[in-house]
């Protein structure tokens, strides 16, 4: 009905402007508030929100007392709603939408699906409005007419999807649903009688939350690698913390610490009234010996600095805390690899991925398809940065080599970068370059050590700007340069000049 | 003092550090010098030797530093230092010399075989990564709190008083060693916080000298150092030219002087002549 024709009926009449976007955003929010009572939600159509609760009716102490605490939340929230419970998706929309019941919470036992949804209008299967008015029109008004007919006729008069929507709504074919977000492995819950805001004691919530999942992790003998803390707040809202680690641990301190950390980004708002700490990766952690009182010092020389670690020592929580503000990506570690490529040479690996792996199963195939070719050093200021090789890639046996080879700088720029160099003869190093704005004169140079590329890599052969000829330069303040001169004199493109690196 | 020193194994800085060596569970700060202030190259070459010192598991040749030999002897007033020195290093190797270096730094520019030349096995540091000096000054803070770490070192432009006072109390409380390695980008920058006050127990500044062409040799000579120890809680600032494989640089020949090589050097007269003591 257009709005004058309305406004002429009903003078007065408040009206206010359709916003669908906000209205999904809305309802996402609510079908993710509703993951307090299962991880298995989603937002359905416009206007309802699906939630598995198999499995999870009995923590609330059944069906009836999980319906009636979610149907007393969203009245105490404004929010009209019809909660229907049914075996199946179908049913439950259909009686949600459709049923004449004046309740609004209906629990529709298992044996009265079929009954129930007989007499519901044919639109309760889903249907879209076209095929509903369809089989109207052949005289099948309610869902029940539709029982006797073979599925075949239906599906060949009507389209597969009533067949099947029937089908699904009573139980005849399974219905998956897909939820929001990702589905825990753990999860444990914590409800509060009153919401609270202070900071304390949602940090004494935290605790008690990482106490609890810690012995079901222990028991499955697996850590968690990224945790995920849901506060779920009266008015609705959900804030997260989201935690991850670089070594699966279940050492609930040390987890506890690591949402302490952030929990200074959580708005409690008027109050939090659930949190819910869901597990989402865990890894095999054995058990593991915690250390005995006073003893510190390691038998081992050199351990592998983070085996056997995860409830006392080790830097593995120092990682965690460290990647937790700053990224993971931003730790890691120097390993050495088997190469001539100066930048190769040295490959940074995060710390979790430095555990022994085996070399059967490193050199492979993978590692090398990754490698590709050399990459041409930039042509602009900054260019596109080296793909390091993937961890594990030919590290068997590899060690850093310290002799054998000409002095290596201590700093070495990724990517190089170019410099103004200018020279006498072709194979010279050159006499004078410019770098970052500052002139420098060569007084002294070692060189040339000729690096050319690793042509046995595919596609790694054949480029004349892939030959490199370093050369150690000390300018008048005894400063010391890496200089390379990328290609060769003679061909069609000039030699470009870069620094490398700066020695000590 | 509180977790002894670390002798360097160079007997001339050795001699002009309070305890005879580098105080542990102590901030150091370490300066490069003209155009290296941006790369911090060799305030990186300069740390490493002393993390490579700092890292040595306790079976290695380093130990015999710690053996009174007669290198130590002559040295003036070296009798009373050096007990000192011996029975607090003592303390030290039991307590965490295995252990990890934590590296916090703006741009991972680190070389693993250039940290190895100078003695320090790359295995052991563990790289952090953090954009603004407030982070890495946070890291190291961490850093300083954690188990299994032998020292923090940090590469930072800006460094308020706070937060050098802050880092040279967790230092001292926990024993780790943490070093603080200026870089600055712009000399806006570097002039304003050279004449900054902060709370490093050392401040060292380390500058390349022109090598000196060697017995007609071609090419690029033996590296040589200016080593400058700027300030020094109970210590006179002093400073040394010296040539740097004394310090575990490799040199030309394409040869590693390591360290642990120095221990059983000639004693502390021949290594009088080679300093020419400056300042």
């Amino acid at each position: 009905m257009p709005l004058a024709d309305a406004l002429s009926f009903l003078p007065g009449l408040a009206t206010t402007l359709a916003k669908p976007a906000e209205d999904a955003a809305a309802l996402r929010r609510l079908a993710e508030w509703c993951g307090r009572y299962s991880p298995w939600t989603a937002p359905d159509g416009a206007d309802g929100v699906r939630i598995e609760i198999t499995g999870s009716a009995h923590l609330w102490g059944g069906e009836r007392a999980l319906a009636a605490d979610l149907a007393a939340r969203l009245d105490r929230r404004g929010v009209a709603s019809r909660i229907v419970i049914a075996d199946t998706l179908g049913a439950a929309w259909a009686m949600a939408r459709f049923a004449e019941a004046s309740a609004s919470v209906v629990i529709l036992a298992s044996g009265r699906l079929r009954a129930a949804l007989a007499s519901l209008p044919v639109e309760a299967l889903r249907l879209d409005p076209i095929t509903a008015q369809g089989l109207r029109r052949v005289g099948l008004k309610r869902a029940g007419d539709l029982y006797a007919m073979p599925r075949d006729a239906l599906a060949r008069r009507f389209g597969e999807t009533v067949a099947r929507l029937l089908d699904q709504a009573l139980d005849e074919m399974p219905e998956p649903l897909s939820p929001l977000g990702e589905v825990p492995s753990r999860r444990v819950r914590l409800s509060f009688a009153e919401p609270i805001t202070e900071p304390a004691d949602l940090m004494l919530a935290t605790e008690r939350l990482t106490a609890d999942l810690v012995p079901r992790l222990a028991r499955e003998g697996t850590g968690a690698r990224r945790l995920d803390l849901g506060f779920y707040r009266v008015d609705g809202r959900v804030e997260r913390i989201r935690i991850g680690t670089a070594h699966p641990s279940r050492d609930p301190r040390h987890l506890a610490a690591l949402f302490r950390e952030r929990l200074d980004t959580v708005d409690p708002g008027l109050g939090v009234e659930d949190m819910i700490l869901a597990a989402h990766a865990v890894e095999p952690l054995p058990a593991e010996q915690i250390g005995l009182p006073g003893h510190t010092a390691s038998p081992h020389p050199n351990p592998p600095p983070l085996a056997g670690e995860g409830m006392g020592g080790g830097i593995a929580p120092l990682l965690d805390r460290l990647g937790n503000r700053l990224g993971l990506a931003a730790i890691s570690r120097l390993e050495p690899r088997e190469s001539h490529i100066p930048e190769r040479a040295s490959v940074r690996v995060q710390p979790h991925l430095t555990l022994p792996i085996p070399t059967d199963q490193v050199r492979g195939l993978k590692a090398h398809d990754a490698m590709g070719p050399l990459p041409l050093p930039p042509k602009g200021r900054r260019g596109p940065k080296t793909p390091s090789p993937p961890p594990g890639a030919e590290r068997a046996g590899v060690r850093w080599g310290i002799s054998g080879k000409p002095p290596r700088p201590i700093r070495l720029f990724d990517p190089p970068e170019p410099v103004e160099a200018f020279w006498l003869l072709p194979d010279d190093p050159p006499f004078r370059f410019m770098w970052r704005r500052r002139r420098h004169r060569v007084m002294r140079a070692d060189g040339p050590e000729r690096i050319a590329d690793e042509w046995w890599r595919p596609g790694g052969a054949g480029e004349v700007d892939a030959i490199r000829d370093y050369y150690r330069v000390e300018d008048e303040d005894g400063r010391r340069f890496w200089l390379f001169r990328a290609g060769l004199h003679g061909g069609d493109r000039k030699p470009r000049w870069f620094v490398h690196g700066v020695f000590s | 003092m509180a977790h002894g020193v670390l002798p360097f194994g160079v007997a001339a800085i050795d001699r002009a550090l309070p305890g005879g060596g580098l105080a542990r569970g102590a901030l150091h700060e370490i300066l490069g010098a003209g155009g290296d202030e941006e790369d911090g190259a060799l305030a990186a070459a300069f740390a490493a030797h002393i993390l490579g010192r700092l890292t040595k598991p306790p079976t290695s040749p380093s130990r015999s530093l710690t053996r009174p030999g007669p290198s130590l002897s002559p040295l003036k007033g070296g009798e009373g230092k050096q007990t000192l020195s011996l029975s607090a290093l003592g303390g030290g190797e039991g307590r965490g010399e295995v252990g990890m270096v934590l590296w916090c730094l703006p741009r991972p520019d680190l070389y693993g075989p250039g940290l190895a030349a100078h003695g320090l096995d790359p295995g052991r540091v563990v790289l952090v990564r953090a954009s603004r000096d407030a982070e890495i000054l946070w890291a190291m803070e961490e850093g300083l709190r954690a188990s299994g770490i032998v020292a923090v070192v940090g590469e930072v432009g800006a460094l308020p008083m706070v937060a050098s006072r802050r880092l040279q109390l967790a230092a001292e409380r926990c024993g780790i060693t943490a070093f603080l390695l200026r870089r600055w980008r712009e000399g806006g920058q570097a002039t304003r916080e050279r004449a900054l006050p902060n709370a490093a127990v050392t401040r060292w500044r380390i500058a390349a000298l022109p090598s000196r062409p060697s017995r007609g040799e071609p090419g690029v000579g033996r590296p040589r150092w200016r080593v400058e120890l700027l300030r020094c809680r109970g210590g006179e600032p002093a400073s040394w030219e010296m040539p740097a494989w004394e310090m575990g640089v490799p040199d030309a020949t394409d040869h590693v002087s390591l360290a642990a090589a120095l221990a059983d050097r000639p004693a502390a007269p021949v290594a009088a002549e080679k300093y020419r003591r400056t300042g």
